[in-house]
């Protein structure tokens, strides 16, 4: 099969990259580009782990085919901050107790920022419905509303 | 990974079109049915043609009375639209709840129609706005009916070179609307079963109703048969209980008793019955 070039912005840096057209956003961030922190959970867009930011919305990004990222803006939880200090949700998130097993959390914590880019002092129903598509299942959501509606605080 | 395939994206519509009518492509737009699809299988004996890049297929605009909504607009760009909000807000609660918002951020209006699930939750509204699916080829285009467009369960009557270009419709005359959708939880949820409904009512008399049930018939469509009853009475808790059971009735009799009848026949009844209320503004 005939591999693709693909270009396109990842946490602020310019990627140009051959990928097979079989590889979804997920695989070529993960496997090829080595970014970790999006998790491949259920692979039918039902779980929210492989969430990323693509032109400033949630998408599960096994659901992208990779070269359909030709031209995008994409965002994981790696490209929060340009250095090693931690974004305001990240604190919050740690602040308040939302990191159990850790494996929702990077996409937690990018629909989070969509919802808080989007919309800075949200109600805690707001906050329910813009991580609806992620799922945790340590339930640990009571901490994860918390620390959304903290860093929502922080970011004033 | 996914298993192998060649990929292309054409720039524009006239190439996607040539390119549709001549090598053997399936489309992709939003990806949200079709690699769910593609995952299933070990080997695909096609290949993709991305057409999710084609900004004459996407937005919605209102022309001559009709709106039209490209067939790539996205359900969260139909959930968000000012002239959806304002026009046709029954088909905004239809797609509220639709997937998850990632899932509404990718997945695309024209691909929840050729899909055709019977749960497809934007069906049952744009039916009950009585919209048509227009769609374009090398050859020219055509316009069907959106209820004879849809034909079986994940079947339509596209024909192999055809694109779905737009989904047009003018707003309707209505009083009150509701959208109901029954899934086993609120988010991330495939309809169980939905309903979306229209009530114009004039000096307390229903003139008219519009009743679209969704996963409750083999095929979308309307339910003259309940639609009459309610029409020329007095909106009340007993119309739309009789309204119900017509239409649990016209189930039964298009779909035969099955597995799920005992569960879908009150169910529908008290579906239908409270999206009348709803729409009708009244209390019980």
């Amino acid at each position: 099969m005939k591999n693709i070039n693909v270009n396109f912005n990842l946490n602020g840096e310019d990627i140009s990259i051959d990928c097979e057209p079989a590889k979804t956003l997920l695989d070529l961030i993960r496997d090829d580009l080595g970014l970790k922190g999006i998790k491949r959970g259920c692979e039918i867009g039902e779980c929210g782990a492989c969430t990323v930011i693509m032109n400033g919305e949630a998408v599960a990004s096994c659901m992208v085919l990779a070269p359909q990222t030709e031209g995008a803006n994409i965002i994981t939880v790696e490209g929060l901050t340009s250095d090693d200090s931690l974004h305001p949700i990240q604190t919050a998130f740690i602040k308040k107790g939302a990191v159990q097993c850790g494996f929702c959390t990077p996409g937690m914590i990018l629909s989070a920022k969509v919802l808080l880019d989007n919309n800075p002092a949200p109600t805690r129903k707001e906050i329910r419905i813009a991580i609806a598509g992620n799922v945790c299942r340590c339930t640990g959501y009571k901490q994860i509303v918390d620390a959304i509606e903290y860093a929502a605080e922080l970011m004033k | 990974m996914l298993p192998e395939f060649n990929f292309k994206r054409p720039e524009t519509l006239r190439e996607a079109l040539k390119d549709y009518s001549s090598e053997n492509y399936k489309l992709i737009a939003g990806g949200t049915d079709m690699i769910v699809e593609m995952r299933k299988e070990k080997d695909i004996d096609y290949d993709i043609l991305d057409i999710s890049g084609l900004g004459e297929l996407k937005g919605i605009k209102k022309e001559k009375s009709k709106i039209y909504i490209g067939a790539l607009t996205t359900f969260s760009d139909v959930f968000t639209s000012a002239v959806i909000t304002k026009e046709a807000p029954l088909l905004k609660e239809a797609v509220r709840n639709a997937g998850s918002l990632q899932i509404r951020n990718r997945g695309t209006i024209g691909g929840n129609i050729c899909n055709a699930s019977p749960a497809a939750d934007s069906v049952p509204a744009l039916v009950a706005l009585d919209a048509e699916v227009n769609l374009v080829s090398s050859d020219g285009e055509r316009t069907l009916k959106l209820d004879e467009f849809i034909t079986w369960p994940y079947d339509t009557d596209i024909k192999e070179d055809e694109i779905l270009k737009s989904i047009s419709f003018k707003p309707a005359e209505y009083t009150g609307y509701h959208f109901y959708k029954l899934g086993r939880r609120e988010a991330l949820a495939v309809s169980r079963m939905n309903v979306a409904v229209l009530l114009n009512i004039k000096n307390g008399i229903i003139e008219s109703a519009v009743i679209s049930p969704g996963s409750v018939m083999p095929t979308p469509g309307r339910v003259n048969e309940a639609e009459r009853l309610a029409e020329g009475n007095k909106p009340s808790g007993e119309l739309f209980e009789k309204a119900g059971v017509k239409v649990s009735e016209i189930m039964i009799e298009q779909s035969g008793i099955r597995w799920s009848t005992e569960y879908k026949k009150p169910v529908i009844e008290q579906m239908v019955k409270r999206a009348l209320i709803f729409a009708a503004g009244i209390k019980t």
